[in-house]
Formats: structure tokens, sequence, C-alpha cells
């Protein structure tokens, strides 16, 4: 049994990564359930004995968790299903239409995939100052309205359907809009799906562009909200910290738990060149 | 195909929209921004001409911002393009059993927030009483101060983009090994060959694409990653000992409140990010062309 004592060699760097990459998330959830005492005794222990909630009590008494959840989740929320439309329009065009300068057009709309979020912010942030919505969700949501990854991937899906559907389709007399209803968002739902699973996790995870647009505490993000416990010394309330950074890691590992097939895919066509 | 361009321009209509008004418009202004002195509140603009830039290139935090920048990239690019590349080797063709479970535990963090990942590593890096330390500790030795000393701050940062990206990374590599045809393999097996030829004269040729692309992004979005836990944790300090390209930008429009440095930073960043693509286009993908 050469070959499997071989690849037996090969599990042990591997193991070790998933030790790297694992570890942390454990720790942050078993830090979370202990009390001062074991954060500063036990520190590596990853079993809290005996498992207290205080910390999620005392953030929830303490702090307006439930509208940085809320306030979250309307931005993602909306974010994901803008951008989703628009994706699955512009996709559309590029899919089923023949128009001049289509490469150049896909190209730039790709390309503002690659341009530094930090050169965009001041020209933007001026911009929301003068439309007032400086400290407003829609600050927030309206420059991600549209994305050059989602367009490419939606792309990439319709590109699989075969063309003898649409010509059939068009045959019918069935007009531009009723094709990409009745015909191709059935066949691309899984897709779709996917790809909104995966703006939604960006959006709801996003921190940069927020801290800039939100200013008051009452509309701030999870993320944003777990700055404040960043002390100049590095805080000690570790507790708490953590409370927070697993609500708001709570909802993209429930999504990835349960959609993992959907988003793998997803992800390695991302790499997929067109 | 459909000729009709009117009906094709409707489709796109929304997203044109958002991309000029939040992409494009925005990197004009920027040049605008760049020739004149503003503290971004003062009803008042002065009109400069070229001086933010001269100011710009000719100042000592220039030198300082790019060797940071470089150690940043040269960093990441271990992190995340080396360390996935030569891993999805191993995940896709060197191992049979137990893919699906490194596959979906490798790339975990890869759904945390970045927020997330700053604050927990701040608790495991934290010198006085972080788990770190404690390990360190066994060794005898004693935890520096990740986040206040220079290099070691682009390091610590590092590891955290590192640690959230890795999986991203390997599942897009893994998505172009797993295109390797299997009896390609196998037939360099039968002759031989060492893991390390087959990685070298199958591989890497096969999947250059892909490896490109997860090459840019890591460049391209690592210097973008860095933002968060460079804001959340040193605000760009020891003594900009972890600013960047990218950062300096964000520092002077939002910071010091010069619009007229910031724009500059911006620009010049801009013209950096469009020679890199141009350079990954016609030297990077013209090599891929003669390996194929």
């Amino acid at each position: 049994m050469k070959t499997d004592k071989k690849e037996l060699m090969w599990h042990i760097p591997l193991l070790i990564a998933v030790f790297i990459q694992l570890w942390p998330i454990v720790f942050m959830i078993s830090t979370s359930l202990k009390d001062m005492d074991q954060i500063f005794q036990a520190t590596l222990n990853p079993l809290p004995f005996p498992p207290t909630l205080n910390n999620y009590t005392t953030v929830l008494e303490d702090f307006p968790l439930l509208t940085y959840i809320y306030n979250t989740f309307i931005i993602a929320a909306g974010t994901t299903a803008m951008k989703v439309i628009t994706s699955v329009l512009a996709a559309f065009a590029f899919i089923y239409y023949d128009f001049k300068y289509k490469e150049t057009i896909f190209n730039s709309m790709l390309l503002t995939f690659f341009i530094p979020v930090t050169v965009l912010i001041m020209p933007n942030y001026l911009l929301m100052s003068k439309l007032n919505l400086l400290n407003h969700p829609l600050g927030v949501m309206l420059p991600a309205f549209a994305d050059g990854m989602g367009i490419f991937l939606m792309r990439q899906t319709m590109r699989g359907i075969p063309k003898a559907l649409l010509e059939a389709a068009i045959l019918d007399g069935a007009k531009p809009f009723v094709i990409l209803r009745r015909v191709i968002l059935p066949l691309i739902k899984p897709s779709v799906i996917a790809v909104a699973i995966l703006f939604f996790i960006n959006s709801w995870n996003e921190y940069f562009w927020p801290l800039l647009v939100l200013q008051d505490k009452e509309m701030y993000t999870l993320p944003l909200a777990l700055q404040m416990f960043i002390s100049a010394e590095g805080g000690s309330e570790w507790g708490i910290a953590m409370a927070v950074a697993v609500l708001t890691s709570l909802p993209p590992l429930i999504l990835y738990v349960f959609c993992q097939k959907f988003i793998l895919n997803t992800f390695m066509q991302s790499g997929v060149k067109g | 195909m459909e000729k009709n361009k009117w009906h094709a321009f409707l489709f796109l209509l929304p997203s044109i929209f958002f991309f000029v008004v939040f992409s494009y418009w925005p990197l004009l202004q920027n040049l605008y921004l760049s020739f004149f002195s503003w503290n971004m509140v003062s009803p008042n603009m002065t009109f400069v001409g070229i001086e933010n830039y001269t100011a710009v290139l000719g100042s000592e935090e220039l030198i300082k911002i790019l060797a940071n920048t470089v150690v940043f990239v040269a960093i990441m690019l271990v992190l995340n393009f080396v360390l996935p590349y030569l891993f999805s080797f191993v995940l896709g063709h060197l191992i049979e059993r137990g893919k699906g479970f490194y596959r979906s535990t490798l790339f975990m963090p890869a759904t945390l927030s970045l927020a997330v990942a700053s604050i927990l590593f701040l608790w495991i890096y934290n010198p006085l009483a972080g788990p770190l330390s404690i390990v360190l500790s066994w060794f005898d030795l004693e935890s520096p101060r990740w986040f206040k000393e220079n290099w070691l701050v682009i390091f610590a940062i590092c590891t955290i983009i590192g640690w959230k990206v890795f999986g991203y990374n390997l599942i897009v590599m893994l998505a172009a090994m797993l295109a390797v045809p299997k009896e390609m393999i196998e037939a360099a097996k039968l002759e031989n060959a060492s893991n390390w030829q087959i990685f070298k004269q199958i591989i890497v040729p096969m999947t250059s694409s892909t490896a490109i692309y997860v090459f840019t992004i890591t460049v391209v979005f690592g210097l973008q990653y860095v933002l968060v836990p460079v804001n959340m944790l040193t605000q760009g300090g020891p003594d900009q000992g972890s600013s960047n390209l990218v950062y300096i930008i964000y520092q002077y429009a939002f910071v010091f409140f010069q619009t007229g440095k910031s724009a500059a930073f911006a620009i010049i960043t801009m013209i950096c990010y469009i020679a890199f693509l141009l350079f990954r286009t016609k030297y990077l993908e013209k090599k891929v062309y003669y390996e194929n």
C-alpha cells in the first residue's frame, strides 16, 4: 500500500491549514461564552466551563443591537436585490443582442470591479452629501447597485443556454422581456440564487464605505458596531467583543453551511475566463 | 441574435447609469480636484495647478508609502497566491480522501467580515494576554507588540488578510486544477515523473490563465482588504508604518482634510493600477498563449 502512505503525508499540511483556518472561529465562539475570569485564566481552553450567555445578554441590554441587525439587513437585502436585477438585465443584453462595441462596453463594466474603493470614496462622499444621503442607508447602497462581477457571472451562466431555445421563443413571437422572464430566468434560477447569496454576504460584511456614510450610532451596521469595542490599548471586554463578532458572523456562516455547494460552485466559476 | 440596439441599450441602461455616476465620474472628479487646494468644507477652492502632484511626488512620505505597499504585496502574494496554488495542487491531484471536508473547512473564513477578522486577530495577537502570547511563552519567548512595531505591523495585518482570503483563492485555483485531465497526470506518474515535475511541466502551463487571475486579484484586492484592519487597528501607524498607496488616499481626504493631495494620490494610485493591469494583459497573458 505504497500510495496510501504517500497520500497520508499530504494530509499533514492540509490538516495544519484546516487548524489555522478553523481555530480562530472556534476560539471566537468559545471566548464569547466565557466569563471574564475564564477568558484570562483559561484563554486557550476551547470549552468554556460553565458556558455563560452573560456576554450576549449584556450586549443586547447595553447596545441597540437589534437596530444594528435591522440596519445591516436592510442595506444587504436592498443592495442584493438591485445588484441581481441590474446584473441579470445587463447580462441578457450581452447574450441576446448583437451591437457595436459590445466587448468594449462589457470590459469597461468588468473593469469597475478593479477600481480601488478609496479612489472613489471622496467624490462619492461629496456626491452623497450634496444629495443629502449621508447618514442614510440609501447613501450606503446607491454606489453598489451595479456590479461588474455579477454581470460577468450572469453572462457566463446565460451562455450555457442552448441558442435553439431562444430562437424557438423568438419564432413564437415572444418579446425580449418575456423571453428573459419565461425562458431564461427559470433555467438559471440556481445561479441567480447563488449570486444573490454572495452579494448578500459581501454587503452584510461591508465595513469601509458604510463607515464614512453612516455617522450616527443608531444608523450603524454590525461590522461598524464592532469598532466600538476596540479601545486605544486593545480593550479588555473581549467576551463582549467576541459576542458581537459571533452575531455579525452568524448569518454568513449559516448561509454558507446550508448553501455550501451553491456558493463554492459560483466562486469556482468566477476564475474561469469568458 | 437580435440587432435592435436600442432595446439592448435599455437593458444595459441601469448598469451603465450606476457605473458612470459612481465609478467613472468620480475618476474624472478626482482629476479635477487634484488641481485645487481645498479642505472639503470651505466654500472656496484655490486653483494650484500641479502643486499637489509635486508636493506628493517630492515628499519623503511617498517613499515610505511605496516601500510599505511593496512589502504588503510581497507578503500577500506568498500567503494568498503561492500557498493556495500549491495547496490546490495537493487537494486536486495528490489526495483521494477528504476532498470535500478540506474544501468546505478551508473556505469558511472567506465568508466572514474583515471587521470580524480584525477584532478577532487583535485579541489573538494581544501581547499581554492573547492566545499567541501564551503559546510563545511556552518557548520562553516574549510576544512583540504586533501592531505597534514597524514592518511587523505589516506582517500581522497580512496574516489577517491571508486568513480571510486563502480559502477563496484556493477554491478558484482548485477549479482550474480539476480541469487538468486526470489521464495526463496518471501518464506522467507512470513515467516516474516526480510531483514537482508534474506541477512544473503540466499543472503550471495548464492552469496559467486562472493563476494570473488569482495573481491579479491578490494584488488589486489585497491592498483594498488591507484598509479594514489598518483603519480599525492601526490608522496607518505606527508613524505611517502600515499606510499604503490605497489607504493614504483615505487619510488625506478624511483625516487630514486635504482633498487636493488625496485626489493626487488617487490619480497616482490609479496610474499604478492601470500599469499593473496592462502589464498583466501585455506580458503575462502573452506568456500563457505561448505556453499553451
